[in-house]
């Protein structure tokens, strides 16, 4: 029973840094920069709906993106990309890709939102 | 001459009564058929129109409904209230068909139709060009318009029934115009028949008067037997006489109803036909308790005279004519050729024949029907091929002397 009760713990203790590491992705390496740009992440992300509609098609292209940004690939309007120009290529991993994009998606889902 | 026509219309038998029947039902099946073929039409073409006219409403819905996912889109996160009407309901799925908010009643969504009516709904879908909210399909939904249904069932049965009135009397119209031909055959038969019956009465009297004072003393065997031929031949001939006249003369005349001895009346008839009866070589062979009955005398002497006169007519030669009286009724068999059972119900029809090897005009049974049908009697016929028929007439209470 002691056993049963520490290996719960454990694998509690386990997904929750899980999902602690998976924000922690978002937030290290996309709110830095965002947060003193004029569009917010939710303005950028509703932008992204707007072009793309589902959650699979969302992530796919925005993957996509943050991989090789090209001005013709990019959802900003023009005068952002003229002032601001197109975001250097990611340094980041794959799997650290998918997890910080996987926060986004979460964190400002309309279906939640939605009343 | 309009009381010839009269008299012609009514003079359709039950077989052409029949054929009018046929005719009449099969005029309105088909014309049934013909309305419902046309309602189906007019339903159609009205739903065609109702879906169009919804179909257009719930595109302009639909259209109102982008602007205002579109204001919401640009106010959001701000403002996350979906926007609603009372005039429809809505939902959107996104471009994976994953539902992102919906007031439909059902949850049941169908992609590939633009529009359809289901479950008591009417339900349109449109495709964004801009994704709102996430949005590719927008769903308006409506309830379906009752109202239209019962309004244009209503329209369809008043028009039919009007349609239906007015094919009817077309139906009827056509029906006389075709029968007229077949009722003028028969008022030219009647009218013919009338005519040459008042030519007939003189001669015949003549005859069977002359016949009567001739002196049988002093004939020989041979002119007796001669004679007997003569008698026989004008006692056909005023037989036949007599039907005519009833039916075209005395048939509308008022009844003298009275109390009738019948025995007494059949035996006259009987001695009346005994020279015809002779002449076959035919016995009768009478069974006659005393009964009477109130009755037209000439009526029921017509009866009597018809049904024995038939009796000898269709017997074989040296046959037998049994004749029973009994306090409620009478019947008259005979030894002859019998009928076949599906010829029965026919034999009272006028100008219809047992056999065509016999003579006559097929009135006598026609006649005697028509009487028994006045005094409410009742007639029954049973025969068996080559064996003979028997005709048994049933008197109703009150008609006879119980006493």
């Amino acid at each position: 029973m002691d056993k049963i009760i520490v290996l719960l713990l454990l694998t509690l203790s386990l997904t929750g840094k899980e999902i602690s590491n998976t924000h922690e992705v978002y937030k290290k390496h996309c709110i830095p920069c965002h947060e003193h740009l004029p569009y917010s992440l939710e303005k950028i992300y509703m932008l992204y709906l707007k072009t793309f509609s589902g959650e699979l098609t969302f992530k796919a292209s925005l993957k996509a993106f943050l991989k090789s940004p090209m001005e013709e690939t990019s959802v900003m309007p023009d005068e952002w990309i003229e002032n601001f120009s197109v975001k250097e290529k990611t340094i980041l991993t794959d799997k650290e890709l998918d997890k910080a994009i996987n926060s986004y998606w979460e964190l400002y889902d309309v279906r939640n939102k939605l009343r | 001459m309009s009381v010839s026509k009269n008299k012609a219309t009514n003079l359709l038998r039950s077989s052409e009564k029949s054929s009018l029947r046929r005719f009449l039902v099969l005029y309105f099946i088909l014309v049934v058929m013909i309305l419902s073929l046309l309602g189906t039409f007019y339903y159609q073409s009205k739903e065609k129109l109702m879906y169009s006219n919804q179909r257009t409403l719930l595109s302009n819905y639909a259209h109102e409904q982008i602007q205002q996912l579109r204001q919401l889109h640009q106010e959001f996160p701000a403002n996350t209230v979906y926007p609603r009407s009372s005039e429809f309901r809505s939902a959107i799925y996104d471009i994976e068909r994953s539902k992102i908010f919906s007031t439909l009643k059902s949850k049941n969504i169908y992609f590939n139709k633009v529009f359809y009516r289901k479950n008591g709904v009417i339900r349109f879908m449109m495709y964004l060009d801009d994704y709102y909210l996430g949005a590719k399909y927008l769903f308006i939904e409506i309830d379906e318009d009752k109202e239209w249904y019962s309004s244009v069932m209503r329209d369809i049965f008043i028009l039919g029934t009007i349609i239906l009135i007015v094919l009817g009397i077309f139906g009827l119209f056509f029906v006389n115009l075709f029968l007229r031909p077949m009722k003028n055959s028969i008022m030219l038969l009647d009218d013919f028949i009338k005519d040459t019956t008042h030519e007939l009465n003189t001669p015949i009297s003549a005859i069977l008067a002359n016949v009567e004072m001739m002196d049988l003393e002093v004939m020989s065997e041979k002119n007796k037997k001669k004679l007997a031929r003569i008698n026989i031949a004008a006692k056909t001939v005023s037989h036949l006489y007599q039907d005519l006249t009833y039916l075209t003369l005395d048939h509308n005349r008022k009844s003298k109803d009275e109390w009738i001895d019948l025995k007494k009346l059949i035996e006259d008839r009987v001695e009346y036909f005994a020279i015809l009866a002779g002449s076959k070589k035919l016995t009768f062979e009478l069974n006659l308790n005393y009964s009477t009955i109130f009755i037209d005398g000439i009526k029921i002497a017509r009866v009597i005279d018809n049904l024995i006169s038939n009796a000898i007519k269709y017997n074989k030669r040296g046959g037998k004519i049994e004749i029973t009286l009994r306090k409620d009724y009478f019947s008259i068999k005979d030894s002859g050729i019998g009928i076949e059972a599906e010829k029965v119900n026919d034999i009272f029809e006028r100008y219809t024949r047992f056999n065509s090897s016999e003579g006559g005009f097929g009135i006598g049974l026609n006649i005697v029907k028509s009487i028994i049908e006045e005094y409410s009697l009742k007639i029954s016929v049973s025969s068996i091929l080559q064996e003979g028929t028997t005709i048994r007439v049933d008197f109703l209470k009150g008609t006879v002397d119980d006493g």
